[in-house]
């Protein structure tokens, strides 16, 4: 990168030495510029290094004060919040935000896939042309939309299909983060798709493939590594979504262990809570445990599927 | 020289009376400056902001910022030193249920605000005993025909820990008794608009508000054969309902002190405050 750069800087200069008598006011110029420009580029990743690894240090150290009154053990496997009797078992949440995000990615990969490949393969071009920026404007909802939606339309239907009593739970969580996610996954997944060259498919006709076998067997393997990259932006969107979960899981500190059951998790039980905690208490610092944790889950997330991702290309 | 003295005595308590009304109201209009900054519980917060606006046009010198959050946070951001005036729904220089006192903290009455236990159209309840309140609430009792109901699972709705809906409810109905934290019908919500939408279509719910917040969706339990109106309130039949609160470090100075006066004036409590739906503290002694 470097390299042809300052070529042409030179290159430029010696041009301009011929020219006019300035020669070395230009060259120092232009060093200068490049320099500068080059200096504030550093500056500005740094910035946001600098802006992640406060952000981790900051809830790390709020957080960590938590262990000065509850041991590890408890925070992680305990099954006991009670808050206002000096309980702080996290392990509900924890497995909720696990659980909640599992279920979202099975019932949401599948469809969103088949809705790329419906776009990218299927479709004709005047449809996809129309079906693109409406998918577009879908990711744009904000989250409480659907939320709310979840809760005055989804809860009462999910009520009358299982005869449960209340309809919270991680299903209807389950649900409305689908919805969520499904246009992200399904946008990027689309891209992807479309960028598979045409030769691979029409190499595999040219072998008599079918046009299923075309779509699984050849162009979808192919745009794995950016497929995968969907699904790690939909987790992402998935497991730190707060408004439109908080809204549908029931917020009650038990396991879920029934899919209707009222639960929370990591998300929905920070928002519920940190308005009414009391500064510098056990709790105030155990809901910062809990943020640092979302945040350390979802950074492994993403390092973890990195590592997967340069993997597949290697094979 | 009789008429002469009386003359002179007459002007000056003329003059005296004329200094004693229009100098203080003079005074106040103009010397009055400062900033105060609120904060706390949302279910004042349009109280608060009525009267900060009636407020600064007779004080065009002072500036109030007001904005609120939880309860908790008004007294504590008067520990901080954040706000001048912290409002919460309860008195927060005694201890409640979840909650220590803020030592130091003086706790001014600004309003009265009753609340009711409501439960969702379709239960066939219209009244509950403070026992049957309690069972229901700590999960003890779980089905409506217990209380003289249908057949149906009762769906416990409760605001989260730390509500001071929720301090006042379980002090006033609950007579302090625990409320059931887990359940396969109990879900906890994050404010009273939640609270509102969760009992209207919810079948078979049970919650509780400010009563000012019922619609005609729902239902508002009478608790102990007393129906929660204002009426009851007054006549001290209702006991569901408590004092909103501004707490101040110490006893409040200056601009402060000027405004808390104004919202505890007649002016204010039998005009504005009526209208947002509270009821003036005066009606209660």
């Amino acid at each position: 990168m470097s390299a042809p750069a300052s070529a042409a800087a030179t290159e430029l200069g010696t041009s301009l030495k011929t020219s006019s008598g300035k020669t070395f006011g230009r060259r120092a110029r232009l060093a200068f510029y490049n320099r500068t420009f080059k200096a504030i580029c550093v500056v500005c990743a740094v910035f946001v290094c600098i802006i992640l690894f406060s952000i981790l240090f900051l809830m790390g150290r709020t957080g960590i004060l938590t262990f000065e009154y509850v041991s590890p053990m408890e925070f992680f496997f305990s099954t006991e919040w009670v808050p206002e009797n000096e309980q702080y078992g996290a392990f509900i949440f924890i497995f909720g935000t696990f659980a909640l995000t599992a279920l979202t990615m099975l019932i949401a990969m599948p469809i969103s896939i088949l809705i790329a490949v419906f776009l990218a393969e299927v479709t004709p071009p005047w449809l996809r042309a129309v079906l693109r920026p409406v998918l577009d404007l879908l990711v744009g909802i904000p989250s409480v939309v659907y939320g709310f939606l979840g809760m005055t339309l989804l809860i009462p239907l999910l009520r009358d299909v299982t005869g449960t009593t209340m309809g919270d739970g991680l299903l209807a969580a389950a649900i409305v983060l689908t919805i969520m996610v499904l246009p992200t996954i399904s946008r990027i997944s689309d891209d992807a798709i479309t960028a598979v060259p045409k030769k691979y498919r029409d190499a595999s006709y040219a072998l008599g493939g079918t046009r299923f076998q075309t779509t699984f067997k050849v162009v979808l393997p192919a745009a794995r590594s950016g497929i995968m990259y969907a699904g790690i932006l939909g987790m992402a969107r998935a497991i730190g979504e707060t408004m439109a979960v908080v809204m549908v899981i029931g917020n009650t500190p038990q396991l879920a262990n029934s899919l209707l059951k009222p639960t929370s998790v990591l998300t929905s039980n920070i928002v519920m809570q940190i308005a009414n905690v009391p500064f510098d208490s056990t709790w105030n610092y155990a809901l910062y445990l809990m943020g640092f944790l979302l945040l350390v889950i979802s950074l492994l997330m993403i390092v973890l599927i990195r590592f997967m991702q340069r993997k597949g290309v290697q094979r | 020289m009789k008429m002469k003295w009386f003359k002179s005595l007459a002007f000056t308590t003329l003059a005296l009376a004329v200094m004693a009304t229009a100098v203080p109201v003079a005074s106040a209009a103009s010397k009055l400056s400062g900033k105060i900054v609120i904060n706390g519980s949302s279910a004042l917060l349009p109280l608060t902001l009525q009267a900060a606006k009636e407020f600064k046009k007779l004080n065009p010198k002072v500036k109030i910022s007001a904005s609120a959050a939880g309860s908790i946070t008004g007294p504590q951001s008067v520990r901080k030193g954040i706000a001048d005036i912290g409002a919460v729904d309860w008195d927060a220089s005694t201890d409640v249920p979840g909650f220590k006192k803020f030592d130091g903290q003086v706790a001014h009455k600004v309003a009265v605000i009753p609340f009711a236990a409501v439960v969702n159209k379709g239960v066939g309840v219209d009244n509950l005993t403070t026992k049957q309140l309690q069972d229901i609430f700590s999960g003890k009792v779980k089905n409506w025909k217990e209380v003289g109901g249908n057949d149906a699972s009762i769906v416990v709705v409760n605001r989260a820990f730390g509500s001071g809906t929720r301090v006042n409810f379980q002090m006033k109905a609950l007579d302090g008794s625990d409320f059931m934290s887990k359940g396969d019908n109990y879900k906890e919500v994050k404010s009273s608009g939640d609270m509102k939408t969760a009992v209207e279509t919810t079948p078979n719910a049970i919650g509780y508000m400010d009563l000012v917040y019922v619609t005609s969706k729902m239902k508002a339990l009478k608790i102990n054969d007393v129906a929660p109106t204002e009426a009851n309130v007054i006549n001290g039949k209702y006991k569901v309902w408590g004092y909103g609160y501004y707490m101040t470090k110490g006893q409040p100075t200056g601009a402060t002190k000027a405004f808390i006066e104004y919202i505890q004036s007649k002016t204010f409590q039998n005009g504005s405050l009526k209208k947002l739906k509270f009821i003036p503290i005066s009606a209660m002694k």
